[in-house]
């Protein structure tokens, strides 16, 4: 039986990478981050639901960092697989999608022509805008976060919500502070929020990293230089993504974490991973806020089921579902007047747990996507011995 | 003797390694790309720590391996160290790192252990101990790891040596068992475990599966480096991954090198030490000691296992909780739910190429029942890709599969399992049928039976049990394939070791668990399956091995 | 008949021995003795087909007027017994005794000729032993009675009876004769032992100096 399925699987994948672009081809690979069980689960039921309303089967490809993905279809592309590549559709945003927006490896423009993309929200700039890079219609937006800070209520009563506070703070608790270790994408966007927060000057964030680079840092790495020796394990280690920074807190060995998604912890708490003493907060001055997308690559081979999925994963259904903070807890991206009444309903019933911080007052837009690499790059000059 | 057989089995390991390698080192020939390399951050330290904790590892496992085995057989309980040994050499690294990391850290089964009755504490202290700068965690790891290796390799090693008459005379001259050993036992040992003590090595430089979970970072093991750069978008990235790839080769022959010449030394100090002339006089501190050390390894092993399987439960564990909260059956089941979508696959490719291997082995070790020599060089040529850096070769099959076009596939991964299924089964098998007695072939065709029936009806019973023995481990080394997997199955192929990999390297612990459990019960189910069987199967018949 | 027609073996073109001729009638026995290493057994394992490839072997061996050294070794229809008895370990006394019985005949009719057998050798009864429970002498006994239930043309000892103890080893030779004999079968024996030739009716032929 094994034997077979096996078997199977073997002729199904020969057979797409020998014609993959038919329409016909009802298998679409998601390639998508699968370090999280609740979103696995999420895809899953998406998966699921499509299987019953189109007859597609939906593969998750887990990828640890969607960079992976990044990489194989440079391979193809460099392979001259320009035809029923591996990967039908990717969960992508940043500087991943700038890399391959940029070298043309994406399909598109097709997103705003896609089943329901009028109810989208369009105002909101982080839909259109991803990373400073137009998305010109070359992903479509899946879901909207900002960086959200989790502390545990029951030892901290004031929690600090700005950047010199918090510093006060790691300073008055040492080895209870941590972040996630960059280039892992929380990491990198907690050093980003530093940056736009302290930065005299954030306008030059917005332009393409410059000689300015050290000027314009210097006041995160005076931040960290005094922060790290007060940090879990002085500063030297750190937890390598944000669910890894998640358990460090559930088990005691911190009293922070960080996320991107602002129902990360009501989640958690919810399915008995948090204690229920932690709470949220979004820093004063702005939390950093984007979007994530769905893309399909140049040479998908499930082009067209892919695009049928990525409608599905943008109807009032699986969004209202996404939105669950039991789920997922991932903030919709559609537009709630432009849903029918019911369809709307279905997102107000939503309750919030009481570590979900109200949205933030005001957010702050990511920098240009140069600033990542700089900045992930310094960060490991500096702190790699 | 027929040539086929012999050529089809080396050519599915030694065509894909020699290109691998060609390809690496092709793709890796590039200046500017190695200068950036040796720039990038940590990059001297990481191979440093590379060197140092895979050099260190392998000395400290074959040391203990080497007293263990001596302590087991003079002290009557061989049988008692290869039914230890088993278990721990059948789990994957991975799942044994996963594990150490919840046994080991603060916060983990042992500080929870003690705390708060005995420590004081009841918040986990910030003490930097897995994952240290040292690697001393890694090298913690790979010892329990290699020294179960090791006394396999010592055992097989043991079959060509006159053990009892040599340490009867010893201890007719007054030499303690491990004195004894040492000049007596050792010497002849080396030259037969040289090449599993090499692939120790080479593994303990290269791998990222342990490194991963255990060892230090900023920076990491070189390997890790490799891995994360491997993984990274930007083209240059990219070429200075594969740049890093030959570093990293020929860093391992550096190493290998260095290692030969220790034991140059080391030969000659035994001589030396052997007309010494001094003798120890008390033999019991030393059993106790090496004893003691087993039973930590052992025990901290099986911690592991159960630190696995509760994680894996899922639930709040706060420190200094023993057990995590709201542990049953039905939490288990539900993270357990999870990780059986990668069951069909992980289980078939371990039957596949178990199963390929299995026959071509059998093909293989009939042409060289009969010559010694012939067996031993085919075994070594075998051996050869576990003497190449896996990042190195790898990198390398993986564009040979693209341009063959079946990068991806489930054939192209049965086929990567199989290079490394070979050489394990081989060391089983090939030796099991050359022990089976060459006159049975004259006595089956005296009485008038044809070759393959007499094959089949005499030779494949007397097999049996060894044949059970090398697809159980055949099937647990498949199991436990982490970067083959993950390179010629171009990351569509999703198995509980590359979940498990993937969960580990963002450090989502509880995930890593779930996965981590199929992977130590897989090798579980393989031995007891083929213990159980073996044991069933001819209990009437005494004389059949 | 079974005609060795100068038959030599050698080694990297180095003769073992003089070259081999004898001829060995029906019911007759033929002692093959000599100095260890001369090469007694190679000559059987030439019979056999079984020679190791570093012996090199020509001349020609005819069994009832048919040359046999180029048939399968499956085909050439010698019986052949070693100083082990060799018994498959893994099948009953009475499967190592059907082994080589021909296909064919009812199951009952196969259970009666391995009754007899055994009945034959003394070990009525015997049916269900583990080989690894019989003494030497039963073991050689069984193995005796799977050759001949085989229906060879001839038969090639290797030292039969050298492992036995004085007593016993009486008794099985006593068995092997006669039952070749019965049989009127040819018999080349390799032995050292000057008792065995005696009662092999003391024909003997020395291979290399004695």
């Amino acid at each position: 039986m094994i034997g077979r399925r096996v078997a199977l699987w073997a002729a199904a994948s020969i057979a797409l990478a020998a014609h993959g672009d038919d329409a016909r081809v009802r298998t679409v690979y998601f390639n998508a981050w699968g370090g999280d069980p609740a979103i696995n689960d999420y895809i899953a039921w998406a998966g699921e639901r499509l299987e019953q309303e189109h007859g597609i089967t939906l593969r998750h490809v887990k990828v640890g960092d969607i960079s992976e993905a990044v990489v194989r279809l440079n391979a193809e592309h460099a392979a001259g697989r320009d035809n029923g590549g591996s990967m039908d559709l990717l969960w992508i945003n940043g500087e991943n999608f700038a890399a391959l927006k940029n070298a043309g490896l994406l399909y598109g423009p097709w997103a705003q022509d896609v089943d329901g993309a009028a109810r989208i929200n369009w105002q909101n700039p982080t839909v259109r805008v991803d990373g400073n890079l137009a998305t010109d219609g070359y992903e479509l937006p899946w879901g909207s976060v900002a960086l959200t800070f989790f502390y545990d209520g029951a030892r901290i009563a004031t929690p600090p919500n700005t950047p010199a506070t918090l510093l006060q703070w790691i300073e008055n608790n040492p080895g209870r502070f941590t972040y996630v270790q960059p280039p892992s994408f929380v990491g990198t966007a907690f050093l980003k929020q530093l940056l736009l927060l302290l930065t005299p000057a954030p306008d030059v964030l917005q332009s393409p990293v410059a000689e300015n680079f050290d000027e314009v840092t210097e006041p995160i790495w005076n931040w960290l230089d005094r922060a790290h020796p007060s940090m879990w394990r002085r500063g030297r280690l750190f937890p390598l993504s944000g669910p890894a920074q998640r358990e460090l807190l559930a088990v005691g060995e911190i009293d922070w974490s960080m996320a991107y998604n602002p129902s990360d912890a009501s989640r958690a708490i919810e399915n008995g991973e948090l204690p229920v003493s932690i709470r949220g907060l979004h820093l004063r001055g702005g939390a950093l806020a984007n979007s994530h997308f769905v893309a399909i690559p140049y040479n998908a081979g499930a082009r067209d089921s892919a695009i049928l999925a990525a409608a599905f994963l943008i109807s009032p259904e699986a969004q209202a579902h996404k939105a669950d903070e039991r789920i997922w807890g991932d903030t919709t991206v559609l537009n709630l007047k432009k849903l029918t009444p019911e369809a709307r309903a279905r997102f107000e019933r939503a309750e919030h747990g009481a570590a979900t911080p109200p949205p933030p007052a005001s957010t702050l837009s990511e920098p240009h996507p140069s600033w990542n690499d700089a900045l992930e790059r310094a960060w490991l000059q500096r702190y790699t011995r | 003797m027929k040539v086929w057989p012999v050529t089809v089995l080396l050519a599915c390991t030694l065509v894909p390694s020699a290109a691998g390698l060609a390809a690496a080192v092709f793709a890796g020939a590039n200046l500017d790309a190695l200068a950036a390399v040796l720039q990038a951050p940590g990059v001297p330290r990481a191979m440093l720590l590379s060197l140092w904790t895979g050099g260190i590892a392998t000395i400290l496992s074959l040391g203990l391996a080497h007293a263990l085995v001596a302590m087991a057989v003079t002290g009557g309980w061989r049988q008692r160290l290869t039914t230890l040994s088993l278990p721990l050499l059948a789990l994957p690294h991975l799942a044994l790192g996963i594990g150490l990391v919840l046994v080991l850290a603060p916060s983990g089964l042992l500080m929870r252990g003690i705390s708060p009755w005995l420590s004081g504490l009841d918040m986990p202290p910030d003490w930097h101990i897995v994952r240290d700068p040292a690697g001393l965690t890694l090298i913690f790891g790979l010892v329990i790891k290699e020294t179960c290796f090791l006394i396999m390799a010592l055992f097989a090693a043991l079959a060509q040596v006159p053990v009892a008459p040599r340490l009867q005379r010893a201890a007719s001259l007054g030499y303690g068992p491990l004195k004894g050993w040492l000049v007596t036992i050792a010497p002849s040992c080396q030259q037969q475990i040289g090449l599993p003590v090499a692939a120790v090595f080479v593994y303990g430089v290269g791998n990222v599966d342990l490194a991963l979970t255990l060892g230090p970072d900023l920076p990491p093991t070189f390997a890790v480096i490799l891995w994360r750069w491997l993984l990274d978008p930007s083209p240059l990235i990219q070429s200075q991954a594969h740049a890093g790839t030959v570093l990293l080769l020929v860093l391992t022959l550096f190493g290998l090198l260095g290692l030969w010449a220790a034991g140059r030394a080391c030969r000659a100090l035994v001589s030396a030490i052997s007309v010494g002339g001094r003798r120890q006089r008390r033999v019991r501190p030393a059993r106790i000691g090496l004893s003691g050390v087993a039973v930590i390894g052992w025990v901290v092993g099986g911690l592991a296992i159960v630190a696995i399987g509760l994680r894996s439960a899922g639930g709040l564990w706060r420190f200094p909780a023993v057990l995590p909260n709201g542990l049953s059956f039905t939490s288990w089941q539900s993270s357990f739910s999870t990780a059986l979508s990668t069951l069909p696959m992980t289980a078939g490719l371990a039957v596949m190429s178990t199963l390929v291997a299995l026959v071509l082995v059998l093909l293989g070790a009939e042409q060289v029942r009969t010559n010694p020599l012939r067996r031993q060089q085919l075994g070594q040529w075998l051996f050869v890709p576990l003497l190449l850096p896996q990042m190195t070769f790898l990198f390398g099959v993986q564009v040979l599969l693209v341009w063959i076009g079946i990068d991806g596939t489930a054939l192209a991964v049965t086929w990567m399992h199989l290079i490394f299924v070979l050489p394990y089964m081989w060391g089983v098998l090939a030796p099991a049928r050359a022990a089976v007695d060459p006159r049975y072939e004259q006595r089956v065709a005296s009485l008038g039976v044809n070759r393959w029936s007499g094959w089949w009806r005499v030779t494949r019973p007397l097999l049996t049990r060894a044949m059970l023995l090398s697809c159980a481990l055949g099937a647990s080394v498949s199991l436990s394939l982490y970067l083959p997997t993950l390179f010629a199955g171009a990351g569509r192929i999703a198995t509980a070791a590359t979940e498990a990999a993937a969960a580990a390297g963002a450090g989502t612990l509880r995930l890593a668990a779930v996965h981590g459990i199929l992977l130590s019960l897989g090798p579980l189910c393989a031995f007891s399956a083929a213990y159980g069987l073996g044991a069933v199967l001819y209990r009437h018949r005494k004389d059949v091995p | 008949m079974l005609v060795f027609d100068n038959v030599t073996l050698s080694v990297g073109n180095r003769p073992l021995f003089p070259s081999l001729s004898a001829e060995v009638s029906a019911g007759d026995t033929l002692c093959l003795v000599g100095p260890s290493g001369v090469g007694k057994s190679s000559v059987l394992n030439y019979a056999c087909g079984f020679l190791p490839d570093d012996i090199e072997g020509a001349g020609e061996i005819t069994l009832e007027g048919q040359a046999i050294t180029q048939l399968p070794p499956n085909e050439r229809q010698l019986g052949r017994l070693f100083q082990d008895a060799l018994l498959f370990p893994h099948l009953s006394v009475a499967q190592n005794i059907a082994f080589g019985l021909a296909a064919g005949g009812s199951k009952r009719e196969r259970l009666a000729t391995v009754a007899d057998a055994l009945e034959r050798c003394g070990l009525a009864g015997f049916e269900d032993r583990d080989p690894a429970s019989l003494s030497g002498g039963q073991r050689a006994r069984v193995a005796l009675m799977q050759v001949l239930l085989a229906e060879p043309k001839a038969l090639l000892l290797d030292e039969p009876f050298s492992a036995l103890d004085r007593a016993t080893r009486q008794t099985v030779r006593k068995l092997v004769f006669r039952e070749a004999r019965t049989r009127q079968l040819p018999v080349v024996l390799v032995t050292h032992d000057p008792d065995d030739v005696q009662a092999a009716g003391g024909r003997s032929i020395q291979l290399g100096s004695g």
